[in-house]
């Protein structure tokens, strides 16, 4: 369901399928959860593939990131197509999430572009 | 007409080739897989209505197969019929008994094979909808509503709502309408993330919390819904039962007296604005964040005074979901577009409906989705 590659000092988590849906979030957030517990705390994760996302896996996404949060780690997000960086922004989600055009350097107590 | 999606397992390319191609003719979306390793990393991709599979095939078989499929909770209640030369009663049987609905001969004219799957799966549909309807009954009797039945009336406003669900089931959306005085009300529009029964059942909780968290802040003489949205947040992230759960949130009071509009809201999408006098559409974003995620969702309030004529629309983000021939996409500005030629007219509500929510429209439904409507008018003595 996703990828895991190691950039710099974090971690990056691609999406392998191109609709992120409710079919899907349940697994999604179990693999995210299981990369923060076992100390991948700091996760990029990366949406090249994805071409429409659903609230319930906005929902799981979330729900990742407060898992993150709790264990003192982050994550944020990369390569939304347009339709989707629209819904962040429509929808504030570009609050909760740091969101990255082009791949940040490092995490450093917050992102390095 | 419901898309229907089907994957093909055979390691015969030409028998799935075949195949494929008279069901893509009936309307149907079909994956194939040349063997068995091939359909288990479809399948974590995308969940079939059906699945179609041959018995022998090298490394792995169809009883194998089977046997994977049932062990799996998000795969084992997928129909699976088997499609095989082998005319052998024994196997038959066997296959059968690991709860395979049917069993296709390879033999079969290729338009019986889709006429036998067409009729499963409507077969199922009808079932599972008189399920669901059962439900829905029962829900009904509990008086266990998310959407309400009717809209308040105010005097010199007109407020309607519209809401569809996705494929019969109920979802997260969630309306409701409270009355505090002669001059005030609240209009909620909320919809839990996830689908179906998940959220249906916990767009309860975030509307128990909405309607008390109004009460009492009325009490108190607090009818600002920023205010109100903070207090409702708050609750809702020291919920360990919500604590997962994720919700919008637009909170709109209508004041009658001053013709006024107060909103607020969570993770929303921005409410539509018309104004008649510029014939100038435009729309409001709000600033705070969906509810559950953090203890300061950064809450603040737009006043909006309305003049006759004025109307404003709040959505589900059901509204903006499209399914399009490439597939499914999110996509505002395109639902705005589509809304502004029937803005500002007498009839705008009734050309929303018919336009957005006829019968036809809802094969291109991806979401439960809903659309509250709000005009300025004369006020009636």
């Amino acid at each position: 369901m996703i990828e895991i590659t190691t950039h710099q000092n974090y971690y990056i988590a691609k999406i392998k399928f191109a609709e992120a849906n409710m079919e899907q979030s349940d697994l999604f957030k179990q693999e995210i959860i299981n990369e923060l517990d076992s100390g991948h705390t700091h996760i990029l994760i990366s949406f090249e593939n994805v071409n429409y996302i659903d609230s319930s896996f906005l929902g799981a996404l979330v729900t990742s990131l407060k898992h993150a949060m709790a264990m003192g780690g982050d994550i944020a997000v990369y390569g939304l197509n347009e339709n989707i960086s629209q819904l962040f922004e429509l929808i504030r989600m570009n609050k909760v999430f740091k969101v990255f055009k082009d791949l940040p350097g490092s995490y450093q107590a917050g992102w390095i572009a | 007409m419901i898309v229907k999606k089907i994957l093909l397992v055979d390691d015969d390319r030409f028998i799935l080739q075949l195949i494929c191609r008279a069901l893509v003719l009936k309307g149907f979306i079909c994956f194939t897989a040349n063997s068995v390793k091939e359909a288990l990393e479809i399948l974590y991709e995308h969940v079939p209505d059906i699945i179609l599979s041959d018995y022998s095939m090298p490394e792995m078989n169809g009883f194998e197969f089977r046997k994977v499929i049932l062990t799996d909770n998000k795969f084992k209640n997928i129909p699976f019929v088997f499609f095989t030369s082998f005319a052998d009663e024994e196997l038959m049987q066997k296959g059968l008994d690991m709860q395979a609905i049917d069993y296709i001969d390879k033999n079969t004219p290729i338009a019986l094979v889709v006429s036998k799957l067409n009729n499963i799966l409507d077969t199922i549909r009808k079932q599972h909808e008189k399920s669901l309807f059962e439900i829905g009954a029962a829900a009904e009797a509990l008086n266990l509503r998310s959407v309400p039945l009717d809209s308040p009336a105010i005097n010199g406003f007109k407020l309607n709502f519209l809401y569809q669900t996705y494929e019969h089931y109920p979802g997260g959306d969630f309306i409701d309408f409270i009355t505090i005085d002669e001059n005030n009300t609240f209009v909620i529009l909320g919809d839990v993330m996830g689908k179906k029964w998940g959220a249906w059942f916990f767009s309860f909780n975030f509307l128990s919390y909405i309607r008390s968290a109004i009460r009492l802040c009325v009490f108190d003489g607090n009818l600002s819904p920023a205010s109100i949205l903070n207090k409702i947040n708050r609750i809702v992230c020291l919920d360990p039962v919500l604590g997962d759960v994720l919700s919008t949130l637009s909170l709109i009071r209508i004041d009658k007296t001053t013709s006024s509009v107060y909103y607020a809201g969570a993770g929303d999408l921005p409410i539509i604005f018309y104004q008649k006098s510029e014939r100038k559409t435009s729309t409001i974003q709000s600033n705070g964040l969906l509810l559950g995620i953090m203890e300061d969702g950064l809450y603040e309030e737009d006043v909006l005074k309305l003049a006759n004529g004025d109307q404003l629309i709040v959505v589900s983000d059901g509204m903006i979901d499209f399914e399009e021939y490439e597939g499914k996409k999110t996509d505002y500005i395109l639902f705005l577009n589509k809304l502004k030629p029937v803005l500002g007219r007498e009839d705008t509500y009734m050309q929303i409906k018919k336009k957005m929510f006829s019968d036809n429209k809802k094969r291109a439904v991806v979401d439960d989705r809903s659309l509250i409507f709000i005009q300025k008018v004369e006020e009636h003595c």
